[in-house]
C-alpha cells in the first residue's frame, strides 16, 4: 500500500553532490557490509540514515567521506570519483562525526584540536587560531579553549568534536549517533546546532525522534542494501514498514516527560508493597550518608535513602548529580560516611567488599563489564567467583541465557556480538548471580529500537528489587514506580514515578526537559494516524483553461495526494480509508494538468 | 678482606637505625603525597580561555627560552649529574635544581609528585645496597647480632644516598624542561633537533590517550570486582587477568583505528601542523653556556675537589 510513497517522495537530483551505483565494500575476512547500494545525495540534502545495528550504516558514511575505498561500484562526488586528487581536495570539505569523541579530540588543548582541521586546509597558526576560536564559541566551549580534552564533561567533549567539524566550514556534515549517552538538554543543544548548519547533513541516528526534528530525507538500509529511500515524515508514519526492519519505536511514543496523557498501560503495578509480617528490615538504608572523593570534591551529602525488597526505582539527575557515585557506594566500590545498612546489617569497612554477592550492575557501556572470550565463560565468571559448583553453574548459565533470550549463544565471542545482543548478555552476567538488588545504569545506550524494545520486555519480566539510573524517561515509566531525584549530590525529591513525570519543574532543573521530543513525539503520532497516500483518480470540479477563458466543471484524471484519518484497529489488521476521505481544495495542485480536458 | 672494619651491633640497634629511618621516610612521602594532591588540587576552575602559559609574555627565563637550545641544556646537563661519583657535589647538584625550579616558577606540588613518583625506587636503594654490596678494603661494615649474612656496609650507604642525590637532582629539572612550554612545542622542538617525527606524535598521541586508556582500564576492573573478583594467587586470578590485559589491548587497538580515521578525516596526511615558530636567540645561546659552565664546575669539583 505505501510503496507509491517511495516513488512521490524520491527528491528530484538535477546535479546530485553524491552519486553511488552499485557501491559494495566488504571488509577483510569480514561480511558482505554493503551490496549494491543505488543513492544520490543532492547539496543540502538532510538525510537520516538509519536501520539495525550492523546494516552497514557506519561502512556507508565512511566511503562517503573516503576513509574507506569501495570494492565495487562507483561512488561520485561533485561528478568525479571520490579518489586520488580528488578525494584529497575534497576530504576538507567532509565532516565526520564519530559516535565516541574521545575517537576525535586528540588534540593537547581544545583549541588546538579545532584548530587541526584549518591547519589542514593550509591556514596560519593565527588565523587557524581566529577561526578555532569562533566555532568553539558557536558550541558554547570559548571559555574551555585552553582546557586539555579529558577534562571536559561528555556533551562538553561531544559539542567540541563538532567545533573541529565546523571550524573547517565543511559542506557536508557526516554524523554518527551525534545524541548517544547525552543528556536531553544536550540534545537540545546538539540540534539547535546541527539544524543551523547549510550545508548537507547525513546522519546515522536510532534517535528517530531526533531525526525528525533534524532530517527531511531518510535512506533505511538492512544487511548492507538499501530498503528504502523515502521522507522522514513517510518512515515514521509507517508503524509496520519501521518493525520489518526493526526500527519501530512507536511503543517509545506512549510518553514522553511532560505528557499529559493517560499512564501507559503496560506501566508496572505500583500498589504499594504489602506489609511484611516478619519485620524484614530493608534491602538498602542510608542515613546521612556521604562520600568525598580524595582531591575535596563532596559528591553526596546527607542522603537518606531507604529501599524495600521488591520495588523498582529509577534514579534521575543531571550529569554530575552524584548518579554514579551513590552506585559505586551501593557496590561497595566506594566507602561513604555515614549510615550504611543492608537488609538490616550494616555496611562496614570491611564488609563492604562483600556486597556484590547480592548487588548486581549493568553498566553503561557493556563493553566495561564483558571480557572472556566466550559468552559461556563471562556468564560463568562470577558464578565461579561465588563458589558454586558446576552443575548449578551450569543450570545457572543455561537458564540466565534464556531469560535474556540468548540461548545457543554459549560459544560466541562476546566482542563480535551486537550491541543489545552484548547488552542483554551483561545483563544475564549479573541475573545469573541472582542478586538482591539488581542495578541498571542507563539500559538503552547505544541500543536500536528492536534492542530496546526486548530489553523491556525482559526487564518487564524481572522480579526483585530494581533501581534503574536513567534519562530516558520512557523506561522510567515502563519499569518503575518511585523515582528519586538527585542533584548537586543531594536527593531533591523522592516521588511516585507518575507524578515525577507531570512535574516540569523537576525536569528542567535536572536537564531532562523533553521540548522537542514532545514535539516531535507529538507530531509522529498525529502522522501514524494520518496516511499520505497517493493514487490516481477521476474529480468532477472546475478550474481555469488556459485555452479558453472560461471556468467550467468536468471530470479528469490526475495523480496527487490525499490524506486519510482513520482509526488503526490492530497491528498489520486490514482497515478501510474512503468512507472518511477528506480531499481539502488547497491539495489539489493541478499544475500541468491544468491543460487536461 | 683484612682492612674491613667490623662493627658489631646488638639486634635492637637494626631496629633503631631501620625503624625511626623508614618511619620518617614513609611520613615524609605520605606527607609529600598529602601536600601535592592538596596543592594540584585547583580551589577555583582557572579561567581556561585564555592560554595557562601565557607564550607571550612568559613568566620566567625558563618559559622564554628556545626550546631546542632548553632540551640540549638540561639533558646534557642531566648527564653530567649523572656522572657524578660522590655525595658532596651529588647534593650540591640538588641545590642548583631547586634553584633552577625557583626560577623556572614551576608549581612545587608538581614538582614533589614526580618526586614522590621514584621515592619507593630509592628508598629500595638505600635499604637494599647497603646490604648487598659486595665488601671491600677499607670499609666499615656494621654486623647485628652476630649475624655475618647481615652486614651493613656503610660505603654501600653513601652510594646509595649519592646515586638518590643525584637522582633527586635530575627528577627536579624534568619539570622545568617539560612544564615551561607546552607539550607539542616541546616534542617539536624535539623532532627539529633531529628525533624521528614519529617518536614525538607518538608521544604527542600516547599522552592524551593516557587518561582515556586509564579510566577504561578502572571502568573494567571495577566490572571485575562487581562480579566477585579479587587478585589471589591461582590460576583462575591469571586467566582473569590475562582476559583483562587482552580485552584492554583490543580496545585500544580498535580506539586507535578510531583515532587515526578521525586524523585523516580532518586532513591529516602523516605530519602534525608546526605547533608555533621557533626564534633562536643570542641570549639563549648565553644562558645555555653559563648554565653548562655549572655543570662543568660541578665535575671538576667531583674529580678534584676530593
Amino acid at each position: 500500500m505505501h510503496e507509491s510513497m517511495e516513488i512521490l517522495e524520491q527528491p528530484a537530483l538535477s546535479a546530485p553532490l553524491f552519486r553511488c551505483r552499485g557501491l559494495g565494500y566488504q571488509y577483510p575476512n569480514g561480511p558482505q557490509a554493503l551490496d549494491h547500494i543505488d543513492l544520490d545525495i543532492a547539496a543540502g540534502d538532510r538525510l537520516a540514515l538509519v536501520g539495525q545495528n550492523g546494516s552497514g550504516k557506519t561502512t556507508l558514511i565512511k566511503l562517503l567521506c573516503g576513509l574507506l575505498s569501495p570494492a565495487a561500484g562507483q561512488l561520485l562526488y561533485n561528478g568525479r570519483p571520490l579518489e586520488g586528487d580528488h578525494l584529497e581536495r575534497n576530504r576538507l570539505k567532509i565532516g565526520l562525526l564519530f559516535q565516541d569523541p574521545d575517537d576525535q579530540l586528540f588534540g593537547h588543548t581544545l583549541i588546538e584540536d579545532v584548530a587541526f582541521g584549518p591547519r589542514n586546509q593550509g591556514l596560519n597558526a593565527e588565523r587557524a587560531e581566529t577561526v578555532a576560536r569562533q566555532a568553539l564559541m558557536k558550541v558554547s566551549l570559548a571559555e574551555k579553549a585552553y582546557q586539555e580534552p579529558h577534562h571536559l564533561s561528555f556533551g562538553q567533549k561531544k559539542r567540541a568534536a563538532l567545533a573541529g567539524l565546523l571550524a573547517m566550514q565543511p559542506d557536508v556534515l557526516l554524523l554518527d549517533e551525534p545524541t548517544a549517552n547525552l543528556d536531553p538538554n544536550q540534545e537540545q543543544v546538539f540540534l539547535d546546532l546541527l539544524q543551523n548548519f547549510k550545508g548537507t547533513l547525513i546522519c546515522i541516528s536510532h534517535d528517530l525522534i531526533f531525526l525528525y526534528e533534524l532530517c527531511d530525507r531518510a535512506v533505511v538500509l538492512d544487511c548492507g542494501r538499501i530498503q528504502h529511500d523515502y521522507t522522514v515524515r513517510h518512515l515514521v508514519a509507517q508503524p509496520s514498514a519501521l518493525r520489518s526492519h526493526g526500527l519501530d519505536f512507536s511503543f517509545r511514543l506512549v510518553v514522553t516527560a511532560d505528557s499529559d496523557s493517560a499512564p501507559s498501560t503496560s506501566a508496572p503495578s505500583c500498589a504499594p508493597l504489602a506489609p511484611n509480617p516478619a519485620a524484614q528490615p530493608d534491602l538498602v538504608d542510608l542515613r546521612q550518608f556521604s562520600y568525598r572523593y580524595p582531591d575535596g570534591t563532596l559528591a553526596l551529602d546527607g542522603i537518606d535513602l531507604t529501599m524495600v525488597e521488591g520495588e523498582r526505582i529509577a534514579m534521575v539527575g543531571e550529569n554530575g548529580a552524584g548518579k554514579t557515585t551513590l552506585l559505586a557506594c551501593l557496590l561497595g566500590l566506594r566507602q561513604g560516611h555515614g549510615q550504611f545498612h543492608f537488609r538490616g546489617k550494616p555496611v562496614t569497612r570491611g564488609q563492604r567488599h562483600g556486597l556484590w554477592r547480592q548487588v548486581g550492575l549493568v553498566f553503561q557501556d557493556c563493553a566495561d563489564q564483558l571480557f572472556c572470550p566466550t559468552v559461556a565463560e563471562e556468564v560463568s565468571f562470577g558464578l565461579h567467583q561465588l563458589g558454586l559448583p558446576d552443575a548449578e553453574i551450569d543450570r545457572r548459565l543455561v537458564q540466565s541465557l534464556e531469560r535474556v533470550h540468548l540461548s545457543g549463544f554459549e560459544q560466541r565471542v562476546p566482542l563480535h556480538m551486537s550491541g543489545g545482543e552484548r547488552k542483554r548478555l551483561a545483563l544475564a552476567c549479573v541475573l545469573a548471580m541472582q542478586p538482591r538488588l539488581l542495578i541498571l545504569d542507563e539500559p538503552t545506550a547505544g541500543l536500536d529500537p528492536q534492542g530496546e524494545e526486548l530489553l523491556l520486555s525482559i526487564l518487564k519480566d524481572l522480579e526483585g528489587t530494581l533501581l534503574i539510573v536513567s534519562h530516558d524517561m520512557f523506561f522510567v515509566r515502563e519499569l518503575t514506580c518511585r523515582t528519586i531525584v538527585l542533584h548537586q549530590g543531594r536527593i531533591l525529591e523522592d516521588m511516585p514515578t507518575h507524578s515525577f513525570l507531570q512535574d516540569r519543574r523537576l525536569g528542567n532543573l535536572n536537564g531532562l526537559a523533553y521540548s522537542f521530543r514532545q514535539r516531535g513525539s507529538d507530531a509522529i503520532r498525529l502522522l501514524q494516524h494520518e496516511h499520505e497516500y497517493l493514487h490516481e483518480h477521476h474529480h468532477v470540479h472546475g478550474h481555469p483553461h488556459a485555452a479558453a477563458d472560461q471556468d467550467h466543471p468536468h471530470a479528469h484524471g490526475h495523480v496527487h495526494r490525499h490524506r486519510y484519518f482513520h482509526s488503526h484497529p490492530g497491528q498489520e489488521q486490514p482497515h478501510e480509508h474512503a468512507p472518511r476521505r477528506i480531499h481539502p481544495q488547497e491539495m489539489h495542485d493541478h499544475g500541468d494538468d491544468a491543460e487536461k480536458p | 678482606m683484612t682492612d674491613i672494619t667490623i662493627i658489631h651491633k646488638p639486634l635492637w640497634q637494626l631496629f633503631k637505625i631501620f625503624v625511626p629511618a623508614v618511619a620518617l621516610l614513609w611520613a615524609a612521602a605520605a606527607w609529600l603525597r598529602r601536600r601535592a594532591y592538596q596543592r594540584s588540587t585547583p580551589g577555583e576552575e582557572p579561567d581556561w580561555s585564555i592560554p595557562p602559559l601565557p607564550q607571550a609574555g612568559a613568566v620566567s627565563l625558563l618559559h622564554r627560552w628556545d626550546v631546542r637550545v632548553k632540551i640540549i641544556t638540561i639533558l646534557s646537563y642531566s648527564f653530567m649529574i649523572a656522572a657524578l661519583r660522590h655525595p658532596a657535589p651529588a647534593v650540591a647538584a640538588i641545590i642548583v635544581s631547586l634553584l633552577v625550579v625557583a626560577v623556572a616558577k614551576t608549581p612545587p606540588a608538581k614538582v614533589l609528585l614526580r618526586l614522590l613518583a621514584i621515592s619507593g625506587f630509592l628508598g629500595m636503594f638505600l635499604v637494599v645496597m647497603p646490604l648487598s654490596i659486595p665488601d671491600r678494603s677499607g670499609d666499615t661494615v656494621l654486623i647485628f647480632n652476630g649475624w655475618s649474612w647481615l652486614g651493613f656496609n656503610l660505603r654501600g650507604l653513601q652510594l646509595a644516598a649519592t646515586i638518590a642525590a643525584k637522582a633527586v637532582a635530575i627528577t627536579l629539572l624534568m619539570e622545568p624542561l617539560i612544564a615551561t612550554a607546552p607539550l607539542p612545542v616541546t616534542l617539536y622542538g624535539l623532532a627539529r633537533l633531529g628525533a624521528p617525527d614519529l617518536i614525538g606524535q607518538m608521544v604527542l598521541l600516547s599522552y592524551r590517550y593516557l587518561h582515556v586508556f586509564r579510566h577504561e582500564a578502572r571502568r573494567m576492573s571495577a566490572g571485575m570486582q562487581v562480579r566477585g573478583f579479587r587478585k589471589r594467587s591461582n590460576l583462575q586470578t591469571l586467566r582473569a587477568v590475562a582476559n583483562f590485559l587482552g580485552m584492554l589491548f583490543v580496545r585500544s587497538f580498535e580506539r586507535t583505528e578510531r583515532v587515526f580515521d578521525a586524523m585523516r578525516a580532518r586532513g591529516h596526511r602523516g605530519r602534525f601542523p608546526e605547533p608555533a615558530p621557533l626564534h633562536l636567540r643570542g641570549t639563549d645561546l648565553i644562558l645555555m653556556a653559563a648554565w653548562l659552565a655549572v655543570g662543568v664546575m660541578l665535575i671538576s669539583y667531583d674529580r678534584f675537589g676530593y
